[in-house]
């Protein structure tokens, strides 16, 4: 066999890495249609119809904000500014998960490194592809968004496509100024955190959303001044995010100028964004590219911390928490609840949900002081309603639907457990119910508590959290069946993945559907039956809402245990 | 003498910690080119550390290494397109088939068109590919997987070899081959090494083999030369690894 190799290999390698990403993905895709067929074309119509449920949803916010000229004014822009804002925060730190898994846990990146590869290009492809993962799902539910408000602002100053071509190339030139960001913030927890990196990033991110959550409700706070003193007051303290240097305020504007006709504006803002994203991807990757293999090596070499446990037979305090479940069941449950509480990963993002929470929770008193004398009296109950199913609904999404798929790599054996695979399905189901139940159900209570609520509609909001707790883990269980993936062991890129997507717009769709029912009795029995309550429309849109949510549940179950059932170990 | 004239590998003073816990002590450890090296040891000896400083995924604290006279580190791609390395658990894109994979690798190394057109016939047959060459990796046994991985690192002619536990799920007849493939390898000049835990097959076929156990190189020589400095000139290399790791321990 004789050499045919050249001398020496430097050339840049990306296009070849690309190419072939490429080519994996067309592979899926034609495997996905040749395999599932079906399953690709309900999962695109169960996609269009959600699309076609934010965008009336968009609408009607829109169209709310624009009753009076202050919001339409003022509240819209700093909305969009706050929205663009949140994006980059967000997509930042989903960046930074993506990021670092793929340069410095996965497999694929040791085999590229000890190939002939540039540094440069294994972090760039990285790069790439961090940011079509974390942001795709962005895009999917940005055009909806784009067409609802073009259809508000009407033909006059939407005129041709420019309008959806500029809109469509600001969230394209913004999303790497995040992935960037996510991507040196991955780098300098690998190089100097290697140990503790997911502990102390959620520390300082915890504290840092704490920090913003409690300036942000001290800045809403009322007190004793008259609303026009305080709405300036408040328009004041915001203005910061509508600084002249941050991207948000760049997206804000240039999307604001396409809506309006200002072609012009438009176009200087996204010149703006584009080069510092340019610039910005640029300085990210040539950074990280150039001291990566020493981040690397602290990063694999930081991985020892050995973790010691006595092993408990009946599963410990998490098996007493599954008390109500049979000794087999009962394991699973609590194996599911031990693995999540050691995968830092998983909890740190509950941490921040649940400080989320537990701020609003504190917060209850100054609502209920502002809101007990007016005509308000059952808004607040009902957005807090809202508030917790939302939250709800995040939870079931991002923890609860990857459950079925992180069971992959033990298929094998779950299928030599000698008992049906539906009631594994069921071990998973208890677990999310236990768990969701627990925290709603508390959350709940103290607000019940806190805005003094008549009994009557105390009973009816917890029937429907819990409702909608049935619901939404029966829908993440099931769904998380149905769709799973079973070769991801990364609990982030299942939930971000098609299933997951599908669950979200699923989950979001049925807390929709609920919520408007539950609202729309509450107005009704307030404010326009004569019998309040005691009226056969309002009982039968609550009863309705509340059977729908468990129905839901249940079919979603059955599917996925029928499936789950089927499929091969 | 150039670069291009030094030894395979060469570890001089090598050290490298996890935190407090020290994977390898001072390795100094020379490869000549043409060898076929076994590296032995128990589990959590260092053998896959070592290894991973030879392959410059990971960075002694102390000392260096050099491939065909290329310092990894300073000289890593020079180093590296020398360099074949098989992990012990085979990656391969999951979503190629095994043919799509193979032309990755191959122009990942710049192979010439002429040169993959004589090699990749040739491999495919010797390692008994072919049935399953044109289905997406996903499906593949550990097995299959082993030989495919096998076949990319042979692609551009590696002068060094750097193979971790080569024949785990392998059959008998394709753990013949890899061992023909290894001594072709060697033949013609080129440098095998090998960790494995497999010790018939290091006594079958190395050359030299090193037995290294917490972090230490205990013995390092041919059969014979372990076999004098333990004084047990009938013992195969299995009671000889056996000794040589208990008296460390005591």
């Amino acid at each position: 066999m004789s050499s045919g190799r050249s001398p020496i290999i430097a050339k840049p390698k990306l296009e070849l890495l690309l190419r072939t990403k490429v080519r994996s993905l067309r592979n899926q895709i034609v495997e996905a249609a040749a395999r599932a067929p079906i399953r690709v074309w309900a999962t695109l119509l169960l996609i269009a119809i959600i699309w076609v449920g934010l965008y009336f949803l968009f609408l009607a916010v829109f169209m709310q904000f624009r009753r009076t000229p202050l919001e339409a004014t003022v509240a819209i822009p700093l909305v969009f500014n706050f929205f663009f804002l949140a994006l980059l925060a967000l997509l930042s730190f989903s960046n930074a998960i993506i990021a670092h898994g793929a340069l410095f846990a996965k497999r694929e990146a040791e085999y590229l490194l000890a190939s002939p590869l540039r540094p440069r290009d294994v972090v760039t492809l990285k790069f790439v592809e961090s940011l079509a993962l974390s942001s795709w799902s962005l895009i999917l539910l940005g055009l909806p968004l784009m067409f609802a408000m073009a259809q508000l602002a009407g033909d006059r100053a939407v005129s041709g496509y420019s309008f959806y071509i500029i809109f469509v190339a600001f969230f394209l030139v913004f999303i790497p100024i995040p992935g960037s960001l996510g991507l040196l913030l991955a780098w300098v927890f690998a190089r100097f955190f290697p140990r503790k990196a997911v502990r102390i990033a959620t520390i300082i991110g915890g504290t840092g959303l704490a920090i913003f959550m409690v300036w942000g409700l001290q800045s809403l706070k009322l007190g004793n001044t008259a609303p026009e003193i305080w709405l300036r007051a408040f328009l004041a303290r915001m203005s910061f995010v509508e600084a002249a240097l941050f991207p948000n305020n760049w997206v804000t504007s240039g999307i604001d100028g396409a809506l309006h006709g200002k072609s012009w504006d438009s176009l200087l803002y996204l010149c703006v964004t584009l080069s510092n994203s340019l610039f910005l991807s640029w300085l990210a990757v040539n950074v990280v590219s150039r001291y990566f293999d020493r981040a690397y090596d602290r990063a694999i070499a930081g991985r020892d911390d050995v973790y010691r446990v006595a092993a408990n037979p009946a599963g410990g305090v998490s098996g007493k928490l599954f008390f109500y479940l049979p000794m087999p069941l009962r394991l699973i449950a609590a194996k599911d609840l031990r693995t999540f509480f050691r995968d830092p990963l998983q909890w740190s993002q509950l941490v921040i949900l649940f400080g989320l929470t537990v701020l609003y929770l504190a917060n209850m008193p100054t609502l209920q002081h502002y809101f007990r004398e007016t005509t308000y009296s059952l808004l607040i109950p009902f957005l807090n309603l809202c508030a917790i199913s939302f939250i709800l609904a995040t939870f079931t999404c991002r923890f609860v639907f990857p459950l079925i798929s992180l069971e992959g790599h033990q298929l094998w054996l779950i299928g030599l457990v000698p008992m049906k695979r539906g009631r594994i399905l069921f071990a998973k189901f208890s677990f999310a119910m236990t768990v969701t139940i627990l925290v709603t159900g508390a959350s709940m209570t103290w607000a019940i508590v806190m805005l003094d609520i008549e009994p009557i509609w105390a009973l009816i909001h917890l029937a429907t959290i819990v409702s909608v707790c049935y619901g939404l883990c029966g829908l993440a269980v099931g769904l998380g069946a149905r769709l799973p993936s079973f070769d991801q062991t990364n609990a982030a890129r299942i939930a971000n993945g098609l299933g997951g997507t599908v669950n979200l717009l699923a989950s979001l769709s049925l807390i929709g559907v609920v919520l408007i029912a539950v609202g729309v009795a509450s107005w009704y029995a307030e404010y326009r039956s004569a019998t309040g309550i005691h009226n056969a429309r309002v009982v039968g849109a609550i009863v309705g809402a509340i059977l729908l949510s468990l129905a839901v549940g249940s079919i979603s179950l059955a599917i996925g245990s029928r499936h789950f059932d089927r499929v091969e170990a | 003498m150039s670069v291009e004239d030094g030894p395979a590998i060469h570890l001089e003073g090598v050290k490298k910690s996890y935190g407090d816990h020290v994977a390898v002590r001072e390795l100094s450890l020379t490869i000549p080119r043409g060898e076929l090296f076994a590296f032995l040891g128990p589990n959590g000896a260092g053998k896959t550390t070592t290894i991973k400083m030879i392959a410059g995924l990971l960075r002694p604290n102390e000392g260096g290494v050099s491939v065909c006279g290329h310092r990894i580190g300073s000289n890593g791609l020079a180093a590296k397109s020398k360099l074949a390395y098989v992990p012990d658990q085979p990656f391969v894109y999951e979503k190629l088939t095994g043919r799509e994979f193979l032309h990755f690798v191959a122009e990942m190394y710049e192979v010439t068109s002429q040169r993959r057109k004589e090699i990749i016939p040739q491999l495919i047959e010797r390692l008994d590919v072919g049935s399953f060459l044109d289905q997406l990796t996903e499906s593949y046994s550990h097995g299959m997987k082993q030989r495919l991985v096998l076949c990319a690192a042979l692609l551009h002619d590696p002068s060094v070899l750097v193979i971790d536990e080569p024949m785990v799920g392998l059959d008998p007849r394709t753990v013949r081959t890899v061992k023909d493939l290894f001594r072709e390898q060697t033949d013609r000049g080129g440098t095998v090494f090998m960790s494995t835990h497999t010790l018939e097959v290091a006594e079958a076929v190395a050359d030299r083999i090193g037995i290294i156990h917490k972090g230490d190189l205990l013995a390092l020589g041919t059969l014979e030369e372990l076999r004098t400095q333990m004084q047990r000139n009938d013992h195969s290399l299995e009671e000889i690894f056996l000794q040589i790791t208990r008296e460390s321990d005591e």
